[in-house]
């Protein structure tokens, strides 16, 4: 079973955790978008064989929603570190 | 002392002797079949019928041929039997209890008579993929096929009216996993133990010692003494306090991060460890040769397992069909115990063989055929011969130079495949080496590692000096102690015990690759020829190594024959890849104890007291009713009823964000409403798909207390923390109130009058209007009002700290007596709620609805700045619904369609088309009337009164669109 490292509470089963989906966010302004633009935020996903960043929520623990470095191949984690920090 | 009854009972039990596991002061007793056999303690299925010369123990899975020991050593299909009502036990590890009843499985009529073998006097029209090929046409015929087929072929029994088991699981923490306790595996674990780290050992055998149990090493000089080494190394192991030995444990499997899964009987553990060390030995390669299969025929290691370990030897005459050291060895020992060797069969020339038995055997008198190898098992139902041949200069079998030698009992012993299932799982390399022609591990990902003949290492003394170096590898992987300089792992060939490459031998009878699926090497070339040459297709097709041996009997044979039918290199035909289980577990194993948590609200005890059906709703268990749910929907329609909602989701938002959240997530306005108000809410997602409803109270200034549905309190919780955490939290405290308030719903025309006796509070109308929310004691706590009305009726919902729920729980019982207060369970509000047509999201909406389609537009405000789902319902709204939630009365009251009929509409022709289908319906006490909502075309829906047809029961049955609530569409009780 994979281990992930929850940023608050360290080096859990992947059990405690729900995958939230690769790392997208909403567009600021949805009216200005097409159809297609939307259709696209909605239902389009990058599905890269590579590192990917992702959503992961600690809902066994501390309840918080942090992003992962996952390799989708090798399931490898090469980091975890809350939303806040992810420009840093 | 064996007596004279004892002899007659069992011929093939051995004089006495050191290293035996059984208890020879103890006899018990146990059928085979209906018949009575002798035991000692310690002894297995498998050995105490051998002891009593049973040779037949199975018959096989598809010609029901005669079976008998093959491997001994829990890996090979050939032992196993039912016993009681257990199915597929391996007779030859299943330690024997008194009274034990044990069966042959998959016979007809009897084990030793089974004419079931019929079949394969029609086995040329049974080739391999004889399922895909014959059964398929006609297709109505599958049924019978499929029946027949079940009884000819398969296992044993199970007996569905077996009650469950006894069954759990175990989890476990440590620095290193040792899988295997042979001398491997002990002396690695010794070695990380000793530098300090927490180390596992696990062996699937009763007791450590691997081979050392029942083998003379190798590279001893001195006459057989099976456990020299032994006694020391178990003693190590006894005095090491970081090593913790599990025994009759297999190792089922390797998964990510180094999580194993192993199990012992009815027991599962889980297991998280840093490091792992594959130590699981070498599984003895069958040869393949005519009549391969007949019992009698066993491979040289389950044969020194039966002599030592139980005192048991197969036969009296014996051949040994060998092309490495090993044979020699087995036949030392043998001839050590007085057994009569009756030939040693050799496929090397004299002067490759460097066995230091030879001398020894020969001097003795021991036959020995060089360069010859073995044709046929000769006899019927067991071994009464064997057929050998020379092997000419060109290293095919001379015909011509056949002979016959009298013997019962055939051992082969022609080489080894290491069992590193484990390894490659974990991502482990491996590579065909020519010199051993065996395929080792040539790289393993970190922290995984192999040791002993798992690794290729044969010879004792360089499986001792391996297992030190790899321990304290593992050790300083985990961070105890540091490794000079190991980083890659090689295998000892110093001493090559050399596997013979040649794995079948040609001839006109049956010759058995693959044990439990009935699969010979004829098969296995006619599959090639078919088209299935890639090692993985013809696995599948062939189904070799997909039975309860997973391979160990059959894989290396499977895949030198691929090779050789393909004119390729075995490097090149590769390997199937290693799953888990390496060995076949019970379901009742992996299911562990029948565990289904369920939540209870503080309420719990007093519904079963008062004579609750309970039910589990989501994670909650509830009161589905008290006796008779119809009277207590009219009980709150005339007086009053009280119901436990406990599991509503209740969340706490404070903060001065909370307006523009609430404006976000929910489809309508929300900055417009007033302290005390409280409002219903719809939630959507980004696609417009109603998640979750319920209402949202303003409580004071900033805080807001919102709840939601019972099962959706989690998910919405989850969704909501995500909404504020990613950039939405802006001044927003969320809170989950859920398990720390119960709440309770009273309900009726009288439910004013039974609270006002109990708080101090004005709930006249004027001052607690409808869809307001209030702070009240009530019988002295502290509580929250909220009069809403999913009933239909006056209520109020209370809320209060889960702590004193039960002490106002009885306060609401006792003042509501004299008013005639009843408590409703989940169905009568379902009765009530349907009167209503008020919505459930999840059982009137699924994955696909929206709100503007589930008659909540008036919920939509489509006008307001952006929220979660607008661009969707946006369109929505433009292009117009598909499909509309409506209610409907059925014009026949009597008739209650069933959720998730279909709703149809025939043809001239009398064809039907689905349009729409039910989501409630229920018989209204109320109105004496079948009432229910139903999606259906837009068209329809829209006409107040249209009729439509339900398919029930293959019947048209007439129903009728009904706009508004069935019961006080105005809402005037509501209101009262």
């Amino acid at each position: 079973m994979l281990l992930l490292t929850c940023p608050n509470c360290g080096n859990r089963n992947v059990s405690e955790f729900r995958f939230g989906g690769e790392l997208s966010s909403r567009p600021k302004d949805p009216s200005a978008l097409s159809s297609t633009e939307w259709a696209n935020y909605l239902y389009m996903r990058n599905n890269v064989m590579d590192a990917q960043t992702e959503w992961w929520h600690h809902n066994a623990g501390c309840g918080l929603w942090f992003l992962a470095e996952r390799h989708t191949r090798t399931n490898e984690v090469i980091k975890t570190y809350p939303y806040a920090k992810r420009n840093a | 002392m064996r007596t004279e009854h004892d002899i007659l009972i069992t011929p093939n039990r051995l004089h006495p002797k050191g290293g035996e596991v059984i208890d020879r002061t103890t006899t018990i007793r146990f059928t085979f079949d209906g018949v009575e056999y002798t035991a000692h303690p310690g002894d297995t299925v498998a050995s105490a019928l051998t002891a009593a010369g049973v040779q037949v123990l199975s018959r096989s899975f598809k010609y029901h041929r005669p079976r008998g020991l093959l491997c001994c050593s829990g890996h090979c299909p050939n032992c196993l039997v039912q016993i009681g009502d257990e199915p597929n036990v391996r007779a030859c590890t299943r330690p024997v209890e008194a009274g034990m009843e044990v069966r042959a499985q998959n016979v007809w009529p009897s084990l030793n008579r089974d004419l079931l073998s019929l079949t394969q006097l029609g086995s040329r029209f049974m080739p391999v993929g004889f399922y895909y090929k014959t059964f398929i046409r006609p297709q109505k015929l599958w049924p019978l096929y499929e029946h027949t087929l079940r009884h000819i072929a398969g296992l044993g029994e199970v007996h569905i009216d077996t009650p469950l088991g006894e069954f759990d699981k175990q989890y476990l923490h440590t620095d290193v996993v040792v899988a295997g306790g042979g001398p491997a595996g002990i002396g690695a674990a010794l070695a990380a133990a000793e530098a300090g780290a927490q180390v596992l050992l696990f062996d699937e055998n009763p007791t450590l010692g691997g081979h050392l149990r029942f083998t003379v090493p190798m590279d001893s000089s001195s006459p057989p003494e099976a456990s020299k080494n032994l006694p020391e190394l178990l003693e190590a192991v006894n005095h090491q306090p970081n090593i913790t030995v599990f025994t009759d444990t297999s190792v089922l499997g390797w998964y990510q991060d180094h999580w194993l899964c192993a199990v012992k009987g009815t027991r599962l553990f889980k297991i998280r460890t840093k490091s792992v060390i594959v130590a699981t030995g070498a599984y003895e390669v069958p040869l393949i040769f005519d009549n391969n299969d007949l019992p009698g025929v066993m491979l040289g290691s389950a044969v020194q397992r039966l002599v030592h370990l139980f005192g048991v030897l197969p036969g009296k005459q014996v051949v040994i069909v060998t092309a490495n050291e090993d044979g020699w060895d087995v036949a030392a020992d043998l001839q050590s115990l007085g057994v009569n060797v009756g030939a040693i069969v050799e496929e090397r020339e004299s002067n490759a063989c460097s066995s230091p038995y030879r001398d020894g055997l020969i001097n003795a008198g021991v036959p020995v055929f060089y360069r010859h190898i073995i044709v046929e098992a000769l006899g019927s139902n067991a071994v009464r011969g064997a057929k050998i041949t020379r092997i000419d200069e060109h290293g095919e079998i001379s015909p011509k130079t056949t002979q016959s030698l009298h013997c019962d009992l055939i051992v082969t012993s022609m080489g080894w495949t290491p069992a590193t299932e484990l390894a490659y799982m974990a991502g482990g390399k491996s590579e065909y080496n020519e010199e051993r022609a065996e395929i080792i591990p040539v790289s393993t990902p970190p922290g995984i590692y192999v040791v002993g003949r798992a690794s290729g290492t044969h010879a004792l003394d360089s499986q001792i000096a391996e297992a030190q170096q790899i321990g304290t590898a593992a050790a300083a992987f985990v961070g105890f102690g540091e490794v000079d300089g190991l980083t890659a792992h090689s295998p000892d060939i110093s001493k090559p015990r050399r596997t013979s490459e040649r794995v079948c031998v040609p001839g006109n009878k049956k010759r058995f690759v693959c044990y439990c699926e009935d699969v010979t090497d004829e098969d296995v070339q006619t599959a090639i020829a078919e088209g299935y040459d890639s090692i993985e297709l013809l696995k599948r097709y062939s189904t070799i190594s997909m039975g309860p041996c997973q391979g160990a009997m059959c894989s290396m044979n499977t895949i030198h024959l691929c090779a050789h039918a393909n004119s390729s290199t075995i490097q090149e035909t590769g390997t199937t890849t290693a799953r888990p289980p390496t060995t076949p577990v019970t379901l009742g194993a992996l299911a562990g104890q029948n565990m289904e948590p369920v939540q209870t609200t503080p309420i719990h005890q007093w519904h079963l007291d008062h004579g609750a059906d309970m039910m589990v709703a989501g994670f909650w268990l509830r009161p589905n009713h008290y006796g008779d749910p119809a009277s207590e929907a009219m009980g709150v329609r005339e007086r009053a009823g009280l119901i436990d909602v406990s599991p509503l989701g209740k969340l706490q938002l404070t903060g001065p964000g909370v307006p523009e959240l609430l404006e976000r997530i929910y489809t309508n306005q929300w900055k417009n409403l007033p302290v005390g108000r409280v409002r219903y809410g719809v939630m959507c997602n980004d696609e417009g798909v109603v998640l979750n409803d319920g209402v949202c109270a303003h409580l004071n200034d900033e805080t807001w207390y919102m709840t939601t549905t019972s099962t959706g309190a989690t998910p919405i919780f989850e969704w909501l923390q995500w909404w504020l955490q990613s950039g939405w939290g802006e001044g927003i405290h969320l809170t989950d109130l859920t398990d720390a308030y119960s709440a309770f719903n009273l309900a009726g025309p009288q439910s004013r009058a039974v609270l006002e006796k109990l708080t101090d509070r004005n709930l006249t109308n004027k001052a607690f209007p409808y869809m307001r929310v209030r702070s009240a004691k009530v019988a002295d706590v502290p509580c929250r009002l909220l009069r809403i009305g999913f009933t239909g009726e006056l209520s109020y919902e209370v809320h209060c700290p889960s702590a004193y729920a039960l002490h106002i729980w009885e306060a609401l019982m006792d003042a509501g007596r004299e008013f005639g207060i009843a408590p409703f369970g989940v169905e009568a509000q379902r009765i009530l709620r349907l009167e209503k047509a008020h919505i459930i999201v999840g059982q009137d909406t699924d994955a696909m609805s929206d709100p503007l389609s589930a008659n909540m537009a008036w919920a939509v405000k489509l006008d307001k700045p952006d929220f979660l789902g607008k661009p969707s319902l946006m369109r929505i709204s433009t292009e117009g619904p598909k499909q509309l939630l409506v209610g409907f009365k059925m014009v026949d009251s009597d008739v209650v369609p069933d959720e998730g009929l279909q709703i149809v509409e025939p043809d001239a022709d009398g064809r039907l088309t689905i349009t729409g289908w039910v989501t409630s319906s229920r018989f209204s006490p109320t109105l004496a009337e079948a009432i229910g909502l139903c999606w259906l075309p837009p068209e329809l829906a829209s006409q107040d009164g249209a009729p439509f047809t339900i398919r029930i029961d293959g019947n048209l049955v007439e129903a009728r669109v009904h706009h508004d609530a069935f019961y006080d569409p105005d809402g005037e009780r509501l209101r009262m």
